[in-house]
């Protein structure tokens, strides 16, 4: 894989002057007003253990303060000592958005007195972050934008705290205290509420492809601030306001609409439009009204005294992890869509299907990749294309016995794509289960489309046999399990073919000998057949299937009453 | 086995504490440590060849231990006791130590003259009981880790741990008469050592003589994966084979020390220094030279600014660490009155900080905050921290060995000394009352002479230099390049055979 080539948009005097990056796009919700956005992503890092403390990530539901050393707590005596796997998982994802990765960063502490911060201070990277300068390209449902990343920076989760208003106390949770986050922070590149929800989504999407975090909004494994300002379009921009812990992209596009709204009025009740400012504030969302709701204004802005921090030192990465990282790092989204579409032509949507998928899958600690028991990565998109790769490919010896081949035969990928969203999820659903609980295995698949490719099974059978291998998870072979249960299709692919004495098969065709059975259990539809009644034929071919368990091919049964009537009316 | 008849520390701790108050809490023994009983039943534990078998070791309040409380004698954490120990404690208990109790110090490590302190003042040994003067005035131990001095003084303990930021082992170790040792930033592990001043923080070792404190430091002096700031064992081994290496030029004898080159910096006789220091430094100089070592002028310019950069530093770093202290997760709480301002949490904590910390801890929250303030920051913090890089530079040029942690110069040069000596402390252990209380700057102007070589990260011990025409006694302090402690504490050794 070669991946050093991704190339640099332009050069970073350029990329600073943010408002003739992109042309004014006129919104009739806001006709003559330019919209600039930029946004704060604090990322919580997928890491079996805390940024600085060996205490484990815990999920939500755990119960509260289980999950906390000396350390978290602040106690005393107590030093940070930092998680390398945190580290690398930052380095992932910055190199990911095509950061320049620092080779000398620094921790710095931010002080703030509250109670959901024990120590007094949040460990940060305020003046040397470990990535600068990257770019995220954002695909919306009609464009593809760019979006600078200003930095990426780590630092500690706080403490949760739950206020209970009637007893008017916090409840203090440390088992988030210290978790790694990593603050994404973009430039003033977002120019619609519409932008900045395809941003956040492009940044998941991306954030779970490399298996840094699970930018799960809802559970506050993502939170997004949002700055946002209006400005007459040709004027420079206007005076920025900052909506704090906004928790779902819902709620993000809402509260950028209150607030344009919100700023388009006061600059418009100015009467000199040449002084008219809106007042720099730092800003809520209340979820039930959906409005923003002011926190503190640019006067009550707190000093958070950074100071280096004296443990920490120099966080000192050599080239070579960095390009360690760089070489294995996991495809992207865009990347992902790009080859889904040339190597095997799938449509959008198809795509947007398989990564939807992807995305339901639970990100691994430590950034480990998607594996089964056996090793097997098993997110839906590497599972599409083991089965086009032709994992576990069947093959037919010249007497028509189906066998395993070792030299693997590519399939259809628009074959492999329906079976896997409308049978298999199909089924999974059914089941109540969704991708990441399947066990059928993507050679198991294969070979089930193999099967029928074949016609070594019937449709009616394959269906039977998904079923019964969803139930019944196993290693066999699906090749081994339709013979276990009697599946191989009578007459597999053979009307031309009636007699096969091979092993294995009767002397007989079976499906011969089942159609000579219904023929001769059915006088009244044969003679009703003989009259002109053409359609009473299906009687006849579903007495075949019903009698052969779904195993016959209902064209081929189909073919073989009809010659056999045809011979008999000939006598 | 013990080389010595175990001394009954235990006894002189009940003889002499109650005057001295050196310990805050004592433990009594677990069993008699020279007992076949507790050989048999120390399975896994340290057996009689442990090299501190039955040592009694006092340990500085500031310093966690499990079974024992850890007030840093303040208010805040009066009632605290650590749920684990510091690692330097736990290798004492793995060396066969018998921790006798933990001991008096300034409130956090902040102050001079361990009179700040919620346990009381620690009584300089020397000022009262036999041999003192009858009505005489009762002396300071000094500061911060006063109570770990006078209590080796006291013949309370084989020997202590200490900690020293800015020069609070050997300030102390100089007023009661006994070796202190601030090892090389980064050898003695500072986990479960309460932080003051991280960057500066060390912890060291108080005992009677060279020797002892020796035995104790090679004890501590491995690396801790659980202090970030530890170096490691390769630089720590460079470092020891390079000072050896100097060593074989000069250490072949008692009898000679040619080829020792000590230098002796111009900036470290200040004006206010007592003059009989100036002497019995000049005689212990004198007494080295005289044994062959070949005396050097140096100058370290930058020693001027030393003192202002350090508490700069020191009073930043500590507002910074003083910050967990706000009475949620442990420590004293003072609940806010009724009507009290509750809008702010800072508001609801200040009742709690105000009541738990001592008036000089205050002072320093208050000066580090400010310097850390946004319009402050570049004017005191940035320009102290360029202030320490030129005291170290001041330590790297005069010092023949290089920095083995990578300073800014490598290599050796020539007419580089192999260790500093001056004068530990401008005068003798001051008196409780009058001129040497809590006035003011004067306190801070104690520190003058120890806190470049914290803020260079370089060892320095105090050794006994005589007495003063006071009856007190003067220290002269040997500072050496990084990790050279073997060179430093043979000097001491040394000096100890002449004074």
């Amino acid at each position: 894989m070669l991946r050093f080539c991704r190339p640099r948009v332009c050069s970073l005097p350029l990329r600073r002057r943010f408002h003739n990056v992109r042309e004014h796009i006129h919104d009739e919700r806001w006709p003559g007003w330019q919209v600039i956005i930029g946004i704060e992503t604090h990322a919580q890092i997928k890491s079996r253990q805390k940024l600085f403390s060996y205490a484990l990530n815990t999920d939500l539901g755990k119960p509260p303060n289980t999950h906390v050393t000396v350390f978290d707590a602040a106690f005393p005596g107590t030093l940070p000592k930092l998680n390398n796997k945190c580290v690398d998982l930052a380095i992932r994802t910055a190199l990911a958005l095509q950061c320049n990765v620092q080779t000398r960063s620094s921790f710095d502490r931010k002080h703030y007195f509250y109670s959901d911060l024990p120590s007094g201070y949040q460990i940060t990277q305020h003046y040397a972050p470990i990535a600068l300068n990257g770019q995220l390209d954002v695909t919306s449902s009609n464009s593809i934008f760019p979006v600078r990343i200003k930095q990426l920076q780590l630092e500690q989760d706080t403490a949760k705290s739950t206020f209970h208003a009637r007893t008017k106390t916090a409840q203090i949770d440390l088992n988030r205290t210290g978790v790694g986050l990593m603050e994404i922070v973009t430039e003033p590149d977002i120019r619609s509420p519409e932008e900045a929800g395809a941003y956040v989504r492009s940044l998941q999407a991306l954030l779970r492809a490399v298996g840094a975090s699970d930018g799960n909004m809802e559970q506050g494994s993502l939170r997004c601030d949002v700055n946002v300002s209006v400005n007459r379009v040709g004027q420079p921009p206007g005076t920025r306001c900052e909506i704090k812990n906004l928790n779902s992209v819902r709620f993000m596009m809402a509260a950028i609409i209150y607030e344009i709204h919100r700023q388009k009025a006061i600059l418009e009740l100015t009467p000199d439009p040449a002084t008219a400012t809106v007042p720099q504030e730092t800003r809520g969302f209340d979820e039930n009204t959906f409005e923003t709701f002011r926190l503190r204004s640019k006067e009550d802005a707190p000093d958070y005294r950074y100071m280096p921090d004296p443990n920490l030192g120099v966080l000192v990465l050599s080239e070579e992890r960095i390009s360690n990282i760089f070489l294995n790092l996991p495809e992207l989204p865009d990347e992902t869509r790009a080859r889904l579409k040339e190597q095997h032509g799938l449509s959008d949507h198809d795509i947007e299907v398989l990564q939807n998928i992807d995305s339901g899958h639970g990100v691994r600690f430590d950034g480990e990749e998607p594996r089964d028991e056996e090793g097997i990565s098993n997110g839906a998109i590497a599972y599409f294309d083991q089965v086009c790769a032709g994992v576990g490919s069947l093959t037919q010896r010249t007497d028509g016995t189906p066998t395993e081949v070792t030299a693997p035969k590519a399939r259809d990928p628009k074959v492999v794509m329906n079976w896997m969203t409308h049978e298999l999820l199909g089924k999974l659903a059914a089941r109540k289960e969704s991708f990441k609980d399947n066990k059928l295995s993507a050679a198991q698949l294969g070979q089930l489309l193999d099967l029928i490719e074949n016609k070594i099974i019937t449709r009616s059978s394959s269906k039977l046999l998904l079923r019964h291998m969803l139930e019944n998870p196993t290693l066999k072979s699906t090749l081994q399990v339709a013979q276990d249960l009697k599946l191989i299709a009578l007459s597999h692919g053979s009307a031309h073919a009636p007699s096969n004495t091979e092993a294995g098969y009767s002397e007989q065709d079976p499906l011969e000998h089942l159609c000579e059975q219904a023929v001769a259990a059915l006088p009244a539809e044969v003679e009703s057949y003989c009259r002109g009644n053409v359609n009473v034929i299906n009687r006849i071919v579903g007495r075949v299937m019903k009698d052969s368990r779904g195993r016959a091919d209902a064209q081929n049964a189909r073919n073989i009453i009809e010659r056999l009537i045809t011979k008999a009316t000939q006598r | 086995m013990l080389k010595r008849p175990n001394p009954d520390w235990r006894r002189a701790i009940a003889e002499k504490n109650a005057t001295i108050n050196a310990f805050v809490y004592t433990k009594p023994p677990q069993a008699n440590p020279n007992s076949e009983i507790r050989k048999s039943v120390s399975l896994n534990g340290p057996t009689d060849d442990a090299p501190l078998w039955g040592r009694g070791i006092a340990i500085k309040d500031n310093i966690c231990t499990a079974d024992m409380p850890t007030t840093c004698s303040s208010k805040m954490l009066r009632d605290f006791t650590s749920p684990f120990d510091a690692t330097v404690v736990k290798l004492l208990r793995e060396a066969g130590a018998d921790i006798l109790g933990k001991t008096n110090c300034d409130e956090f490590g902040m102050g001079s003259l361990n009179i700040n302190s919620v346990h009381g003042p620690v009584i300089n040994p020397l000022s009262v009981g036999a041999g003192a003067d009858a009505g005489a005035e009762p002396r300071s131990a000094g500061g911060s880790s006063g109570g770990s001095a006078a209590a080796v003084a006291a013949g309370m303990c084989f020997g202590s741990l200490g900690t020293d930021t800015g020069g609070s082992i050997r300030l102390p170790a100089s007023y009661c008469g006994v070796v202190g040792l601030k090892p090389s930033y980064g050898l003695l592990s500072r986990w479960g050592v309460v932080s003051f001043a991280d960057s500066l923080d060390c912890v060291g070792v108080l005992a009677k003589n060279v020797q002892d404190a020796k035995a104790i430091f090679d004890v501590l002096n491995v690396y801790d994966d659980k202090d970030p700031t530890a170096v490691s064992d390769e630089i720590r081994k460079r470092a020891d084979e390079r000072t050896r290496e100097r060593m074989s030029v000069w250490n072949r004898g008692s009898e000679s020390l040619q080829g020792l080159r000590i230098g002796v910096p111009q900036e470290y006789f200040p004006s206010d220094m007592a003059p009989f220091i100036l002497e019995r430094v000049g005689h212990v100089i004198s007494g080295l030279q005289a044994l062959g070592a070949e005396v050097v002028p140096v100058s370290m310019p930058s020693t001027s600014y030393a003192l202002s950069a350090y508490y700069v530093i020191a009073s930043a770093e500590a507002s910074s660490n003083m910050a967990r202290y706000d009475g949620v997760e442990y420590g004293m709480q003072v609940r806010p009155p009724p009507g009290a301002d509750m809008t702010k949490t800072a508001r609801v904590y200040s009742h709690t900080r105000s009541g738990g910390f001592g008036r000089e801890v205050q002072k320093r929250i208050l000066l580090g905050t400010y310097a850390l303030t946004a319009d402050a920051y570049d004017n005191y913090f940035l320009q102290a921290q360029k202030v320490r890089q030129l005291v170290k530079d001041d330590f790297d040029k005069v010092f023949v060995v290089a920095d083995q942690r990578g300073g800014r110069q490598s290599g050796e040069k020539d007419g580089g000394v192999d260790v500093l000596i001056h004068a530990s402390a401008i005068r003798t252990a001051p008196n409780m009352r009058g001129d040497g209380g809590d006035v003011g700057l004067t306190t801070y102007v104690q520190d003058v002479l120890t806190v470049p070589a914290s803020l260079a990260g370089v060892p320095a011990i105090n050794a006994y230099g005589g007495i003063g025409d006071d009856g007190f006694p003067v220290g002269v302090s040997v500072v050496g390049q990084w990790g050279s402690e073997a060179s430093v504490l043979r000097v001491c050794e040394i000096i100890a055979s002449i004074v």
